[in-house]
């Protein structure tokens, strides 16, 4: 496993990041998923979690109680795994001059 | 030399120094003055973890912010939790100076991959000290609960992990307390990501590198397959290994894989070169 940490080459040509959204109304229980998590090459999601009690465990099939967050979204290549790989539809990743 | 050993160490390896496993060390304070109300209801680690995610944001959202936000976050980690590799034998003379040891759930692995270790055959991580006798306030945290072991436990469940390919390293809890061992790979763990991709010093490496002895090395190719840190590569030029020893991060997990004992583990601050790479 080769990763080399260089710097992008013809820097001047701006490097499209892209905007990727996560909707909690189409999926409010991500944490009884994680298919994108899961299957991300880049892993690129972060799961946050919301509810956090003192003396009480959190549902996974509570919803609300987690959140994706793409937080490593500058790594992503656009390969869009993750999107066919949700069952609700949940994520919207757009890459700006791609078409919105 | 390592930075923390001339802050922490007592004269010797700061790891290595019991003191930094004592009771009295462990605390964490939450910082004083901090603007936002909410910030301020958030214990240290958390607050660290909002400003180490402005900074990975940061690093192209917004790159002239990006200095100044990782300088930042760089200051904070290595006031709350900071992590330094260090070899397997390290990592097993380690159990024998702190009590309790319990085995735990990686809360990386929970954060990147949803991945929930809820048994003791899955845990990853191991939870050092006084702190661990209180892991029931927090359930999430430490789903399934934590299994007190006993250091010849504890050196068995590193071997294992080490057999399947992660490296340790210790994590500080308010440094210098070191407040557990985690067994880490790339890209589940959260503190090699912030450091090979975005330069936030979450992890510090550690006391060797490794070497590989070309007459010993036949090209196998086993440690190339271990390397978290992309240190390792197939030169096929020579037909051996090469090992980049300024990417390297002492782990040893190349040694430990190799079946001809082609690869040694170097003292860093024995290399003029070495000795200011951390």
């Amino acid at each position: 496993m080769v990763r080399m940490m260089w710097e992008d080459a013809f820097s001047e040509i701006p490097r499209s990041i892209p905007r990727i959204v996560w909707s909690m109304d189409r999926c409010p229980t991500p944490m009884a998923c994680k298919k994108c998590l899961e299957i991300c090459p880049q892993a690129v999601f972060m799961l946050i979690t919301v509810k956090n009690q003192k003396f009480v465990e959190t549902d996974v099939n509570e919803p609300g109680a987690y959140a994706m967050h793409p937080l490593f979204r500058d790594k992503c290549v656009g390969c869009l795994d993750c999107v066919r790989a949700c069952p609700a539809g949940a994520i919207n990743i757009a890459f700006e001059g791609e078409g919105d | 030399m390592c930075q923390y050993c001339m802050t922490h160490g007592h004269g010797q390896v700061w790891y290595k120094n019991a003191l930094n496993y004592a009771r009295q060390m462990y605390k964490l304070r939450k910082r004083e003055g901090a603007g936002d109300p909410r910030q301020k209801e958030l214990d240290p680690e958390s607050q660290a973890g909002l400003i180490l995610a402005q900074a990975v944001e940061a690093k192209t959202a917004d790159p002239q912010r990006y200095p100044e936000l990782k300088k930042m976050a760089n200051r904070l980690v290595m006031q709350t939790s900071v992590g330094q590799v260090v070899t397997l034998q390290e990592a097993m003379d380690i159990v024998d100076l702190a009590s309790p040891i319990a085995l735990m759930s990686c809360v990386c692995r929970k954060m990147t991959r949803g991945k929930v270790e809820d048994d003791e055959r899955s845990y990853t991580c191991m939870g050092l000290g006084i702190g661990m006798f209180k892991w029931d306030r927090w359930p999430e945290r430490y789903k399934g609960g934590v299994e007190f072991v006993t250091p010849d436990q504890a050196r068995d469940w590193l071997r294992k992990w080490n057999k399947k390919g992660m490296m340790h390293s210790i994590m500080t809890h308010g440094t210098p307390y070191i407040g557990g061992i985690c067994n880490c790979d790339y890209p589940d763990c959260l503190a090699i990501r912030y450091r090979l991709d975005y330069g936030i010093n979450q992890l510090i490496k550690g006391h060797w590198v490794a070497k590989v002895d070309y007459e010993k090395c036949n090209g196998c190719g086993v440690c190339v397959s271990r390397c978290q840190f992309g240190a390792v590569k197939k030169e096929v030029t020579t037909g051996k290994t090469n090992i980049d020893m300024m990417r390297c991060f002492g782990c040893g997990l190349c040694e430990t894989g190799c079946k001809r004992q082609a690869v040694t583990m170097v003292e860093r601050t024995t290399l003029p070169g070495m000795r200011g790479v951390w």
